[in-house]
């Protein structure tokens, strides 16, 4: 049997819950996805959880809720800095595409939707010119995180062991 | 026969629950202790004295003015209290209220009011005691959920994003919090400094008794319009249409 080009490259899907994620079930839900393999690539995204009140007469106070948040996927810990509303997943091809639909099927409590598209940017663009120059040695990284994002403090990069 | 003001039209459960917002008709569901109402606001602490910005006015010694001989002053005006607010976020998925409709009370139904409104916010500033009073009629009545209502004062979002796991409408600064006993708690107050004391604002309204009586159209519970499925158009919208092509038409003239 003769493979096709859409079984062997790249997929990228968006899953996107109907409600916002506690960390705990991101938590859950990540590495259930992990754990089926075939993952190259995962971002987070949803609404931003700021450590200290940032407008209004109690500015600068701190949000005890929005601390010591973390997300420990693989063998790695990210600080969690948003609310997670939005999974954006490259995997290596369609293949594994089912077993993340039984991972969230199994660790997500509410319905989601799931979206197959070209999520991640594929060409540099000014803002990763003027971040990580012209010579990119991990395309990988295009996309993964948002310009103003520090790369040491919100991306990982996950060993291939898994559990 | 006396007259009574029919103030939005259409008979679904929207349009029903829109006129009871405005006629003031509401119910109450819950009450809450003018103390954790005041706390909440957090414009003064709970039990102190009115800071006022002028003399009661019966001190003041006011001109001869006819209409201020007709206008009763509310108490908080007589008193010479601050001006102060509440503001709420009312969240898109089938809140009770939503601000036109928090405006649309207050400005019919309260007096001495300067409403806001917003897109997701609606805003009302009146006279201090006038105002913790207001506020206490919103949160004690069916224009007020726990989960889908929020009192506000800064950082007020959360209408249009998803809902939290727990049914709560997202908040940044997490002023609100789901105890454990299913009542949702204040520890904080409308603009983020922390309570000394948790205030127990109520249990949530189920998603069926949210979505009844809501003040909100959407298209997975009353549409508002269209013709796909069972949408139709509420008799609101053809209103809204018939004012609308009217006044392009003409300017506004009613007959």
């Amino acid at each position: 049997m003769v493979a096709n080009r859409s079984d062997t490259e790249p997929v990228q899907i968006e899953i996107f819950p109907r409600r916002l994620l506690t960390p705990e079930t991101a938590q859950r839900v990540l590495n259930e996805i992990y754990k089926e393999g075939g993952v190259t690539r995962i971002m987070v995204q949803g609404p931003s959880l700021s450590k200290v009140i940032p407008y209004g007469p109690g500015r600068g106070l701190p949000i005890e809720e929005n601390r010591d948040l973390l997300l420990e996927v693989g063998d790695q810990a990210l600080e969690l800095r948003v609310k997670v509303g939005r999974i954006w997943l490259e995997l290596e091809n369609e293949e594994y595409l089912e077993g993340v639909k039984a991972a969230c099927e199994r660790t997500l409590p509410f319905p989601f939707e799931l979206k197959k598209g070209t999520l991640f940017h594929t060409k540099s663009t000014i803002s990763d010119y003027a971040k990580y120059g012209d010579d990119i040695k991990d395309k990988r990284i295009l996309g993964l995180v948002d310009p103003k994002a520090k790369i040491e403090r919100d991306l990982a990069v996950l060993s291939d062991e898994r559990e | 026969m006396a007259y009574t003001p029919q103030y939005y039209p259409g008979s679904t459960s929207a349009g029903v629950n829109r006129r009871k917002h405005m006629a003031g008709d509401l119910e109450k569901l819950r009450d809450i202790s003018d103390m954790d109402i005041v706390a909440v606001m957090g414009h003064r602490t709970p039990g102190a004295d009115y800071p006022s910005t002028h003399p009661p006015l019966a001190e003041m010694g006011e001109p001869d003015c006819p209409v201020r001989q007709l206008v009763e002053p509310t108490p908080g005006a007589a008193a010479g209290d601050r001006i102060r607010y509440s503001q709420f976020t009312d969240s898109m998925y089938n809140s009770p209220s939503i601000p036109y409709w928090r405006t649309y009370w207050a400005a019919i139904n309260c007096r001495g009011v300067d409403p806001g409104t917003l897109s997701g916010r609606q805003i009302i500033e009146a006279r201090e005691r006038d105002i913790d009073n207001y506020t206490k009629t919103i949160m004690d009545s069916e224009m007020y959920c726990p989960a889908l209502s929020c009192m506000r004062g800064c950082t007020v979002h959360g209408h249009s994003l998803r809902l939290e796991e727990n049914g709560l409408m997202f908040d940044m600064l997490a002023r609100c919090e789901m105890g454990d006993d299913g009542n949702v708690y204040y520890n904080k107050d409308q603009v983020g400094v922390p309570l000394d004391q948790k205030v127990n604002a109520g249990k949530p309204m189920s998603e069926d008794e949210a979505a009844k009586r809501t003040t909100i159209f959407r298209y997975d519970n009353v549409a508002f319009g269209g013709s796909i499925g069972d949408r139709k158009f509420d008799e609101g919208l053809i209103a809204l249409h018939h004012v609308w092509e009217r006044r392009s038409k003409w300017g506004f003239r009613p007959e």
